[in-house]
């Protein structure tokens, strides 16, 4: 098989494409009001009195529009460190991400592609591990960052996350689809293992890469049962539980709840659309470099 | 190649793997076998009465479990297929040049971002039987979060609603992964929009359509943030989930080895579940 | 406040509904293998530190408006003791009952504590917390200066693991406005069950439905609870061995409820925190709410509120309430500066509970409560007239697991899915299994 160009099909033109064009944006506008409508209304509820909030019926539009929601989270001083949080999350989804990137990608190679003993083997335990529920592993696992000295720290966030099985699972599954041609021309002209592995093998799985790199953020990012494990200060605290505490002290105050919300998702939904390119149409890139 | 080579590649991921993963689910195992708290120093050796009293009637967690079971199979039948489909449709609808598309493809993965804190507060929220905005809109008052089929029907669309785009980002990676030729040879060959859909994409979806599939399942019957937010396993407990119920007996009544036991036994079934589908679709590659 | 979002932080934390508030108590004779701190036959525990300088951590769940009076209270006695230095820190409740059991048991805990009244006996069982005789002999308190159930509850296995910080009773929120409009007279609210259900009927006749039931733990639980002991039955008989919740006035009790629902005193499918709401919105005239919801109902503006003790629905007076206490956690290495400096910190808050009560407690020290500055306190105070009724969660062995069938039957019945003696029943049937079940596990 040749190089692929893989670009998308040619944009609809004519008559015809007019109308069905109209018929495809109207699908697509339908489909997008139920995805957004309870993020907007997420954010209305932020910018509303109390009384508004739990008003009957409810109002979409707050009458008298007000920030105090985010007043009261900013000037909740060291119970509710909001930005902290942030940046912690940020810091530990990030460089789970990074790290899974690195050793899933690695794991997956031979797995997906070399004939070697005990692969069988291995690969059939690194799956099982999949369908084993996380929490049975919540205790020991505790043990263990405890005698790494992690608890507490940054790395009790990092490192026991990125074992998961799944990103080997998904990138094995990526490699296998790549086609052979690449790196058997590779092979012949005298690469190594580790030079397919970052010039072919890499590069052709931009889209895959990309993808896993969400998943592992976001995996992370949402955590919420582990980090009430392994972080003590209040200060090193990542928002899943933040928010939590945030709920604690806010009980029916919905719209402190929903600011809380908004100011933990609205970051990251930016970060997806800055980097979704890479995500999805990574692939064409690699397409053509390939 | 050398022989050392496919293990030197394997090793950063094994040696962390082995130290959170596989040792403590090797440790799960011993910990089902005993009457095992943490904080205690007595953990008796109990065999496999923590499995037995799954079986046994007249076990206090016996009529619990099953009904958590049978929550977890009622919400990953009535989930999967919708889960599978639904994003392979906007998959296809999204997998074109148009102007929107960034915008279009943000605003269907956006839910996905939000934690499950999030959503099952927002959606509780909204699904109010008394002072929802859902019913509100509708001018219904149906019981949404209390009443059945209701709770069933709010906890599969919520999260449909909820991770819809992740199946979808998935999906589009693995359309954009189709070689173009292959479509245009489809057409040379006179194939219509379904042929096309059948003999191209399906099949170049297949690896990616495994994955979908079997991690969909995983997630649906590992849920419990939802349930637990939403309905908190109401009426009664017919929306408890199996993880839920685990969670319960292992972290609030500190039944470990009973919860680990129960947690194997679920890991038995899904394995089964999921050889039966890596059947199928090996099947279909012959 | 705080303590309504324990079962909120639970979702944070993925476990099990009920929360930290329903979390085990325990036996009386369960393995026990530490004991540093201050045992039975203690001698009084010192008033002051003079040793070289310790910091200390304490942590709790106060993330409410309680959470600032702590921390300035905190602060006075870090001012008042120059060579100890106290650090607060703040977890949601739910979180913080996970994260102190697995922090102890690697010898990262903190060295003092608040818990919830239910959960001092599992925690002594399981190691982790300390006894703390000797403080309460050197604060020279007795059964007499406190509530007496929440003073035992503080013992387990003839020792003393905790010191009683304040109680959090039940009382009636009712909305001022919505009574008015009603015809009734908003500084005259219902005290019996005649009065209460004819005000319910002067509400309904102006289309209002007053009493809005809830099916969950928080609130309807603790009303079942409450009008459980008020027509003389018990939850659980008095070694908790057996329920007891579904005899005859648990039944009177629940049924009660349902037929608010049935007789449209109350809307159908109350959803969690919906009845609180309704009685902001002024959808709901009468709300049974902890005394929690004080600071809650103040963040409201234009409410016009009150709330006063329960009116008398059975055959006598009776309430829910909950307590915050105060415990000393289990260390790695036993640092005898550390336990006392801790003790001379417990003292000093537990004398300072009067400022505590104004971020919405009744304090557990009688002679505060009986004090004209609490008596000053509206709110507080009203709810607090009903000292002598109240009833705590048992404090026995494998009580909140068996307490979890009854959150299922009171759920189900007020959902209308199963009749209140049968939902009752079942529940029993299978609460009676798992106190059967943790008699073995704690001995």
């Amino acid at each position: 098989m040749s190089p692929r160009p893989t670009s998308p099909p040619p944009p609809l033109t004519g008559m015809k494409a007019n109308l069905k064009g109209i018929a495809w944006y109207t699908v697509l506008i339908g489909i997008s009001v139920v995805f957004v409508a309870p993020l907007v209304w997420m954010l209305l509820t932020s910018l509303k009195t109390t009384s508004e909030a739990t008003a009957i019926p409810p109002a979409w539009l707050p009458a008298e529009p007000t920030t105090r929601a985010y007043q009261t989270l900013f000037a909740g001083g060291s119970q509710t460190p909001v930005l902290r949080w942030f940046l912690n999350s940020m810091v530990a989804a990030t460089g789970q991400a990074i790290v899974v990137l690195v050793v899933a990608s690695m794991a997956a190679y031979p797995l997906a592609r070399m004939k070697f003993r005990g692969k069988n083997v291995i690969f059939g335990l690194i799956v099982g591990t999949l369908f084993v529920p996380g929490f049975v592993m919540l205790i020991p696992n505790f043990l263990m960052v405890d005698r790494l000295g992690w608890l507490d720290s940054v790395w009790a966030l990092i490192i026991p996350g990125a074992a998961s099985a799944f990103g080997v699972f998904f990138l094995r599954q990526f490699f296998s689809a790549l086609p052979r041609e690449l790196e058997e021309a590779a092979l012949i002209e005298g690469a190594n293992a580790w030079q397919i592995f970052t010039k072919v093998i890499l590069p052709l799985s931009k889209p895959g890469l990309a993808t896993l790199t969400v998943i592992a953020f976001l995996t992370n990012w949402n955590d919420f049962i582990w980090p009430v494990y392994v972080l003590f200060s209040p200060e090193k605290l990542t928002l899943p539980p933040g928010l939590a505490t945030l709920q604690g002290a806010y009980t029916t105050d919905y719209p402190v709840i929903m600011a809380g919300a908004a100011l933990a998702s609205i970051p990251v939904l930016i970060l997806f659309v800055v980097c979704q390119r890479y995500i999805i149409e990574g692939v064409s890139r690699s397409g053509l470099k390939g | 190649m050398r022989r050392s080579t496919p293990y030197l590649f394997l090793l950063p991921y094994v040696a962390i793997f082995a130290t959170f993963t596989l040792v403590p689910a090797v440790y799960g195992i011993w910990i089902s076998l005993h009457d095992w708290d943490y904080l205690l120093p007595g953990k008796p050796f109990v065999g496999l009465a923590n499995y037995a009293a799954l079986f046994d009637s007249a076990s206090p967690v016996f009529d619990f479990f099953w009904q958590s079971m049978e929550a977890t199979g009622i919400f990953t039948v009535a989930s999967v297929p919708l889960l599978i489909v639904a994003p392979m449709g906007v998959a296809l609808l999204l997998n074109r040049a148009f102007p929107g598309r960034t915008l279009f493809r943000a605003v269907y993965f956006a839910p996905y971002v939000l934690g499950v804190a999030v959503i099952g507060l927002l959606w509780r929220f909204l699904l109010d039987p008394n002072l929802g905005m859902v019913n509100s809109l509708l001018g219904t008052d149906i019981p949404w979060t209390t009443g059945l089929p209701w709770a069933w029907i709010s906890l599969v669309g919520v999260t449909v609603w909820w991770t819809l785009g992740f199946n979808a980002v998935i999906y589009l990676a693995g359309l954009q992964d189709i070689p173009r030729d292959l479509y245009d040879a489809a057409r040379v060959d006179g194939a219509g929009r379904w042929a096309e859909f059948r003999h191209v994409t399906i099949p170049g979806l297949r690896p990616v359509l495994t994955f979908v599939v079997i991690n969909t399942i995983l997630a649906s019957a590992n849920m419990f943030g939802q349930s637990y937010l939403i309905t908190q396993g109401a009426p009664g407990v017919e929306t408890r989930t199996a993880i839920m119920y685990i969670a319960d007996e292992g972290l609030r009544s500190y039944r470990m080895g009973s919860a680990a036991a129960m947690s194997y036994f679920l890991t038995l079934g899904l394995l089964l579940v999921s050889v039966i589908v890596f059947r199928l679709f090996r099947e279909k590659d012959k | 406040m705080t303590d309504n979002l324990t079962r909120r932080g639970l979702l944070g934390l993925g476990v099990g509904a009920g929360g930290a508030v329903l979390l085990g108590a325990c036996g009386d004779d369960g393995p026990n293998p530490v004991v540093n701190g201050g045992g039975g036959d203690a001698q009084p525990a010192a008033t002051s530190y003079s040793g070289p300088n310790v910091a200390l951590t304490f942590w709790n769940g106060f993330t409410g408006g309680d959470g600032p009076v702590m921390k300035s209270l905190v602060e006075k006695f870090n001012a008042a003791n120059p060579n100890i230095k106290v650090t607060m820190n703040v977890y949601e409740w739910a979180d913080y009952y996970q994260k102190v059991p697995a922090a102890v048991s690697t010898g990262n805990g903190p060295d003092l504590g608040i818990m919830h009244v239910e959960q001092v006996a599992t925690n002594a069982a399981r190691g982790v917390v300390l006894p703390l005789d000797d403080v309460a002999a050197s604060l020279q308190l007795k059964e007499e200066d406190f509530s007496p159930p929440v003073w035992r509850a503080g013992v387990y296995n003839s020792k003393r693991y905790a010191i009683p910080l304040d109680v959090h009773p039940q009382g009636m929120f009712y909305n001022k406005k919505v009574l008015q409009a009603a015809g009734l007279d908003p500084e005259k609210p219902p005290t019996t069950g005649d009065e209460y259900l004819a005000a319910l009927d002067a509400l309904k006749a102006k289309g209002i439905q007053g009493h809005w039931a809830s099916p969950f733990p928080f609130t309807g639980v603790h009303q079942f609870e409450s009008l459980t002991w008020q027509f003389g039955g018990q939850l659980f008989d008095d070694a908790a061995s057996k329920p007891m919740f579904a005899e005859d006035a648990g039944v009177k009790a629940l049924t009660w409820l349902v037929d608010l629902v049935k007789k449209g005193y109350s809307p159908k499918n109350v959803a969690q925190d919906a009845d609180a709401i309704a009685l902001q919105n002024g959808k709901a005239a009468f709300n049974w709410n902890g005394i929690w919801n004080i600071n809650t109902l103040n963040g409201v503006k234009g409410l016009e509120w009150g709330v006063s003790a329960l009116p008398q629905i059975g055959t006598q007076k009776a309430a829910w309430a909950g307590s915050h206490n105060f415990v000393q956690f289990k260390q790695k290495a036993n640092d005898p500066n550390k336990l006392t400096a801790g003790k001379v910190f417990i003292n000093f808050i537990s004398q300072q509970s009067l400022e505590w009560a104004k971020g919405g407690q009744v304090p557990a020290r009688k002679e505060v409560r009986e004090s004209a500055e609490f008596k000053g306190l509206k709110e507080q105070s009203a709810i607090g007239t009903q000292i002598d009724d109240l009833h705590f969660p048992p404090s026995v062995p494998g009580i909140a697991d068996a307490m979890a069938t009854m959150d299922v039957a009171v759920n189900e019945a007020i959902l209308l899915r199963k009749e209140p003696a049968k939902a009752l029943a079942d529940a029993a049937a299978k609460a009676g299994q798992i106190l059967e079940q943790n008699k073995k596990k704690y001995g």
